[in-house]
């Protein structure tokens, strides 16, 4: 049913190349709204590149990158225009690897940046929003704390509200577990689930096999810069058609 | 013995002047604020013209900063306050002159942005990339990711190197009488050649500008301290 939707993401022929090392290889790709899919495969396969293009914090060399109807061509036609990419930016959110929280900021003041530099509101509006989300992520009570104050794991649900604070259409998640203790991972693993069971079209690097396989609704396999396998987990983990997809799975479920 | 002493360190002689002399501290310290100033926008403007993305701005920068950092300042204001307005006059065609207050303060200024805008740049290049990146992302402007995300966090772990340059500069101020800025130190040796005793004001001028730097660094890091340590402890 939901394949027949409109898709919310559509990529079309997304190429990346760093000098001469070409890391994305034409990349196509169209997700329904509200769908999981979690994207793996080994360390240098283009897959955090992949997602990085989508926000354009990595310029595509070439490439077409549509949002919910939002849409960025690089290779034909004029350059996206800056307005043209902050549109795009305003329908993703980004969860990274690191966190990246405001170290200056508390909590709230983290979560609310947004709201009141980009979306020009009120302080008192932002700050009623901010809290909804701190809310979802169960970290209300740490509102007036400075981040470095809280653990890890609570960083990054941190993070994670400041995303959805945005109320972007897709989420992007680079990594998000990958710095964190296998105790703290959980937290964050289920605030994502949570959030996938909201309906949030949600687009997921990640080393967390199990994550891949039971909370997402589709799994891409990257190669070199290419799709390689794409299909729904059970397919995917249970009988992929690429070789390399295989071992790749069987290596990391040992 | 410790009579003679006494009567050379004369404190009266000082308490007898003391007009004369705050009015000269007054003079070093408008100098010091007025170039600290001029510093800290010349410095803002070198530091991000050198991490900007043109190369001709940078080359520029680059070349700006290392002349401020190796010329002597005494030399700088003397060429700013007696060269610079021979230069302008034998461009403009007619007879152009730079007050001495305003000499020193460009010269003093020009001098520390150089150091200052060093500083900057490694406090900017200090903050991890993510951070901006996750401005980026949430869709912030490269001026308010710097304004709000990046300058505030590069501020606070420079400001005791300032702190220094700024103590440095205080005290750099009292070269200006050698341009004829009639600061503290002009004071001091005015009246010192006029009483034929110049024990008393010389060592009162050294102990003044001791106790002015400690207190006022003191109050500055105690107004700061809180800030500064935000989110860090």
């Amino acid at each position: 049913m939901l394949d027949q939707a409109q898709p919310i993401i559509r990529v079309t022929d997304l190429h990346k190349s760093y000098a001469d090392i070409e890391v994305l290889r034409g990349i196509s790709l169209t997700v329904a709204p509200g769908s999981v899919v979690s994207v793996i495969g080994a360390s240098g396969s283009g897959k955090s590149t992949f997602l990085r293009c989508l926000n354009f914090l990595e310029r595509p060399t070439s490439g077409t990158i549509a949002i919910d109807g939002e849409s960025a061509s690089i290779g034909h036609g004029p350059a996206p225009s800056a307005r043209n990419i902050a549109r795009l930016r305003s329908k993703l959110g980004m969860v990274f690897q690191q966190f990246n929280l405001w170290p200056h900021m508390t909590v709230l003041g983290n979560v609310t940046e947004g709201l009141t530099q980009v979306k020009r509101m009120g302080r008192k509006e932002a700050a009623e929003i901010g809290r909804h989300f701190l809310t979802k992520v169960n970290l209300l009570n740490k509102q007036d704390e400075y981040p470095a104050k809280l653990s890890g794991g609570q960083q990054q649900r941190v993070a994670i509200a400041r995303a959805l604070a945005m109320q972007p259409k897709v989420m992007l998640f680079d990594e998000a577990t990958s710095s964190l203790d296998p105790e703290l991972t959980i937290e964050v693993l289920e605030v994502m689930r949570a959030l996938a069971n909201d309906g949030m079209t949600m687009l997921v690097v990640t080393h967390e096999m199990g994550f891949a396989r039971d909370a997402s609704d589709r799994v891409i396999f990257l190669h070199n810069g290419r799709i390689e396998e794409d299909g729904a987990p059970d397919k995917v983990f249970l009988a992929p058609s690429s070789e390399r997809c295989q071992k790749f799975i069987s290596s990391a479920l040992s | 013995m410790l009579a003679a002493l006494r009567q050379m360190l004369d404190p009266t002689l000082f308490w007898e002047y003391r007009v004369v002399l705050l009015e000269g501290l007054v003079q070093n310290l408008s100098i010091f604020v007025e170039s600290a100033i001029l510093a800290m926008v010349v410095a803002t403007i070198v530091a991000l013209a050198q991490l900007g993305r043109s190369r001709v701005l940078k080359w520029i920068a680059t070349g700006y900063t290392e002349l401020c950092r190796n010329t002597p300042e005494y030399v700088l204001l003397v060429w700013v306050y007696f060269v610079l307005p021979l230069i302008i006059s034998k461009m403009i065609g007619s007879r152009f002159r730079l007050g001495p207050h305003v000499a020193a303060v460009i010269g003093l200024g020009v001098a520390y942005s150089g150091f200052m805008a060093e500083t900057l740049r490694a406090g900017l290049r200090s903050i991890h990339p993510g951070q901006a990146e996750a401005a980026t992302a949430i869709g912030m402007s490269p001026f308010s990711a710097m304004r709000r995300i990046i300058l505030p966090q590069a501020l606070r772990r420079i400001l005791p190197d300032i702190v220094n340059q700024l103590v440095s500069l205080f005290k750099s101020t009292t070269i200006v009488s050698l341009i004829t800025v009639q600061d503290i130190m002009y004071q001091v040796s005015m009246i010192s050649v006029a009483e034929m005793r110049p024990i008393p004001l010389y060592t009162g001028a050294a102990v003044l500008y001791c106790i002015v730097i400690i207190v006022a660094t003191q109050v500055f890091q105690g107004l700061t301290e809180r800030w500064r340590k935000r989110g860090w402890s």
